[in-house]
């Protein structure tokens, strides 16, 4: 008998994983019909998933197979970045995608589910390997990872014969105590190493990108520490208000909602030591050891270091735009900060001393997501004529429009050494050309083939809690003082702009 | 308007100029490619492709043509490859032309044409002729040569295979095998699990059903050659004295325990060379791809005692030639599984496809 497949020796292929059900509770969720399943389709236009995977999608509204396709067929058709639909691709996918509706409490639902899977086992060579996505509230993990337990549907970390994965999604508690009591329930059914926490951030090609341009080229790592940079910014700016989350951002506020998360993913990304090699465990190392290096933010200082604003009344784009208060399912006194900026440091021997300001606010003047490195002045104005020359900036674009920019100064042509910045541009779309895959496409790939590097470890989100809770905490004990308000369309409110001018430094335009 | 090659690098600082005017677009390229036309027939081809390829990668490129005639020189017209007609500039479009004798010295001028640093990749569009030294010495300044297989013969196989086992610096690609990678990546798909690779021992018989081209009286075409030896090559079958025999539209060979059959099966809606069917047969289970009548749509299907997997259908796309030119830019290695299909394929048709001869030294083309 062969002990490998001889075909695949050399052969460049795509990865592909082995066959599983993919079983995604809350399956008729706006997550499901507008990520999930056109990732998986797209997934299966690019032809890598394996022949015999399925997918049964569960949730309480009732269905059968049939009205399941039908409905997901017409969000794919909407939401997948290809159009129109491939309906050879689709029929071959829709012929392996099925439905069980049933209430997460009732353990009923999970014996049909059991069922359900091991006559997909028998039909389809899936192999008893499951992939399970919680496109739910955080409020039924519980329920249904007892359920899927007590069903006997997770089959232990260490079988060799079939995989059992759960893929999560934020938030991942709005604490530290809730964080760890939902990583406790996780972890009471499935060990670590079946866990995948989703931060779509992290299946951006741009995110990706920044591990190759600091570790794929000599020329920046050398620069990348406090005796060349003098700060870093981190914004990630949405132009749009609440919309229909009302309910949502009242319990979750800037902070919870992108910080917690996506910003502190980034700023990881950013400061990281190298790894020893790009494996999961290696570079969540690094990555973990940033957020422990991040100097706390407690008592007097989270009024120092922070600022919180909610956006009033404005107008976009020439158009008149409501106040956050005055959004659907808002409370017309809420305090929750729709915008929040920080002064971070990360006490370590590479950047002691550097500040790293973030902003992430929704209603701001435009939507827009990066990460710049300013560089410090030269140390002797040898061509300076009219003040500092101005200092050399990295920008790292997540988007939109995807790139990386290099600001420097050049000589203006003429007579006299005028200096003028100029920047270098490069542009994914215009390099490469046409689209990559959406970031849920290359993360439920990668959860499939068992790669967690791009997903968050339990002591990552520990970590990135210990460091958020206590300044939610500080704004806590003191209810009398509002988030500072700013205009709908703006930049966020003065004080951001103060936290950098006290530091002599200013917000790079964007 | 036709200029000498020494002011070609000034006209296009002036274009760039206007351009950097008209759109504030960066001049940003990633490589030199370099087409060597074969024909004069080819010449609107190869424009067509370097500039859908320049849109996706920005490139400058040299469309190389010669033509019969006297006094010799070389002229060259300079253009700006745009994303849109009127979109901004994504490279420099050269075009030069070599009249008679001055076929010759088109290497050393073509190298002076490349852009410092950038990799130079060699495209040679069209059959590849017997014994060409302009080619030979084109090869000598790129990084990266591409060439279409399945434009040539069966025979052709084994000159593709001398040539990149003697160029150990420049990375060999080929058009065709990129066409063929889903197809090897569905081949590879019937064994990934233990149950379907137990039946390997037990082959008998792998059938390439292909689509010839007109006219073609090849025992197979160079697709399914290189398909069959990429196979046998992964299977370590023994590819030397292989053993044919052929029949009205069929030809077999036997490698030790196992037949290869291919079979001509004309589809007028496939390009020629293209792969119909593979069927994989051994003792106890059957594999098989079709493709079916949407030709870029394939059936997957096996039969393995206690693993049973439904059929699957995907859809493979007929890129054309632009989008397999980027694909082959993208991977700028030497691609060692291609090498050794190519070696192993050429081996085994080598007694039904034979080379000509090479002429007496100093006979090649000019």
């Amino acid at each position: 008998m062969h002990a490998a497949n001889p075909f695949r020796s050399g052969l460049e292929t795509d990865r592909i994983p082995a066959p599983c059900v993919f079983v995604i509770f809350g399956a008729s969720g706006d997550l499901s019909r507008r990520k999930l399943l056109p990732a998986l389709y797209n997934l299966a236009v690019s032809r890598l998933l394996p022949p015999g995977m399925s997918i049964v999608g569960v949730s309480l509204r009732e269905m059968g197979d049939e009205q399941y396709r039908a409905t997901m067929h017409d969000a794919v058709a909407e939401f997948s970045r290809r159009k129109p639909i491939d309906e050879a691709v689709w029929d071959d996918f829709a012929s392996r995608l099925f439905y069980e509706s049933g209430k997460f409490e009732d353990p009923g639902t999970f014996a049909r589910l059991r069922e359900r899977l091991e006559q997909i086992d028998a039909a389809s060579g899936t192999r008893g390997n499951r992939l399970y996505y919680l496109a739910v509230p955080p409020s039924t993990f519980a329920v249904i990872n007892d359920n899927l337990a007590k069903a006997g549907l997770v089959a232990a970390p260490d079988d060799a014969t079939r995989y059992t994965r759960i893929v999560v999604e934020k938030p991942f508690g709005r604490d530290l105590a809730s964080a760890n009591e939902l990583n406790q329930s996780l972890h009471r059914v499935f060990d670590e190493r079946q866990i995948f926490r989703i931060d779509h951030y992290l299946g951006k090609e741009t995110v990706q990108n920044l591990v190759a341009l600091r570790f794929g080229n000599a020329i920046f790592e050398p620069l990348w520490n406090r005796n060349h940079i003098d700060h870093v910014q981190i914004t990630v700016a949405e132009d749009i208000g609440v919309e229909a989350r009302g309910k949502f951002y009242e319990e979750a506020g800037a902070t919870r909602d992108i910080v917690q998360n996506h910003l502190l993913q980034l700023l990881m990304v950013t400061a990281m030591e190298p790894p020893v090699a790009f494996k999961a465990d290696e570079v969540r190392d690094e990555k973990v050891k940033v957020l422990r290096a991040l100097k706390p933010i407690r008592g007097e200082d989270v009024a120092r270091y922070t600022v919180r604003g909610q956006y009033g009344p404005g107008n976009f784009g020439g158009q008149p735009v409501l106040g956050y208060r005055q959004e659907a399912n808002v409370s017309p006194a809420s305090r929750v900060e729709t915008f929040v900026a920080m002064k971070l440091e990360v006490d370590n021997w590479r950047f002691a001393g550097v500040p790293i300001y973030v902003r992430a606010g929704k209603r701001l003047a435009k939507r827009v997501t990066e990460i710049s490195v300013h560089f410090k002045s030269v140390p002797h104005a040898l061509l300076a004529q009219e003040g500092p020359l101005e200092p050399d900036v990295l920008v790292v674009r997540i988007q939109p429009d995807e790139g990386i920019g290099l600001r420097f100064v050049a000589k203006v042509p003429g007579p006299t050494m005028t200096l003028r910045p100029v920047t270098m541009d490069f542009r994914y779309g215009s390099t490469f050309g046409g689209s990559g895959p959406e970031a849920y496409e290359r993360l439920i790939l990668d959860a499939m083939l068992g790669d967690p590097t791009l997903f968050a470890r339990a002591d990552e989100v520990t970590a990135a809690w210990r460091f958020v809770t206590p300044i939610l905490e500080g704004w806590a004990r003191t209810p009398e003082v509002e988030p500072a308000a700013y205009a709908a369309g703006t930049w966020g409110p003065s004080a951001a702009f103060e936290l950098l001018e006290r530091d002599g430094r200013a917000w790079r335009r964007l | 308007m036709r200029l000498p090659l020494d002011a070609v690098e000034r006209e296009l600082a002036r274009l760039w100029q206007e351009e950097t005017r008209r759109s504030r677009a960066p001049r940003m390229e990633l490589l030199t490619l370099v087409t060597l036309v074969s024909e004069e027939r080819l010449l609107e081809r190869a424009h067509e492709v370097v500039a859908a390829v320049a849109r996706e990668y920005p490139s400058r490129t040299v469309v190389a043509l010669c033509r019969p005639g006297a006094p010799p020189g070389i002229t060259a017209d300079v253009a700006l490859h745009r994303a849109s007609a009127d979109g901004p500039a994504r490279g420099d479009a050269i075009t030069v032309e070599a009249i008679g004798a001055a076929r010759d010295w088109l290497p050393e001028n073509i190298e002076r044409l490349a852009l410092p640093d950038l990799p130079v990749c060699l495209w040679w569009v069209g059959d590849l002729p017997d014994h060409d030294r302009l080619f030979d010495r084109m090869l000598l300044g790129a990084d990266r040569v591409v060439v279409n297989s399945c434009e040539m013969d069966l025979r052709d196989l084994e000159k593709l295979s001398n040539l990149v086992r003697g160029r150990h610096g420049c990375a060999f690609a080929d058009l065709t095998w990129i066409r063929l990678r889903p197809l090897l990546d569905l081949v590879a798909r019937f064994f990934d699990d233990e149950s379907a690779r137990a039946l390997l021992p037990a082959l008998r018989r792998i059938i390439i059903e292909f689509s010839p081209r007109e006219g073609d009286t090849d025992a197979a075409s160079t697709q399914a050659g290189l398909l069959f030896g990429w196979m046998a090559h992964a299977l370590a079958l023994p590819s030397e004295h292989a053993a044919w025999t052929r029949g009205e539209g069929w030809a077999e060979v036997r490698l030790g325990g196992v037949a290869g059959r291919f079979e001509a099966r004309a589809r007028a809606d496939v390009a020629p060379g293209t792969i119909v069917r593979v069927t994989i047969e051994c003792e106890g289970g059957r594999f098989e791809i079709e493709r079916q009548e949407d030709p870029e749509v394939l059936r997957w299907s096996r039969e393995v005692p206690g693993a049973p997997m439904p059929p699957h259908t995907v859809h493979v796309t007929s890129h054309d030639e632009s989008t397999l030119l980027v694909r082959c830019l993208e991977r700028p290695r030497r691609d060692a599984l291609l090498e050794a299909s190519l070696l192993t394929g050429s081996r085994i048709v080598r007694p039904v496809a034979p080379r000509p001869s090479a002429p007496p030294s100093g006979q090649g083309a000019p």
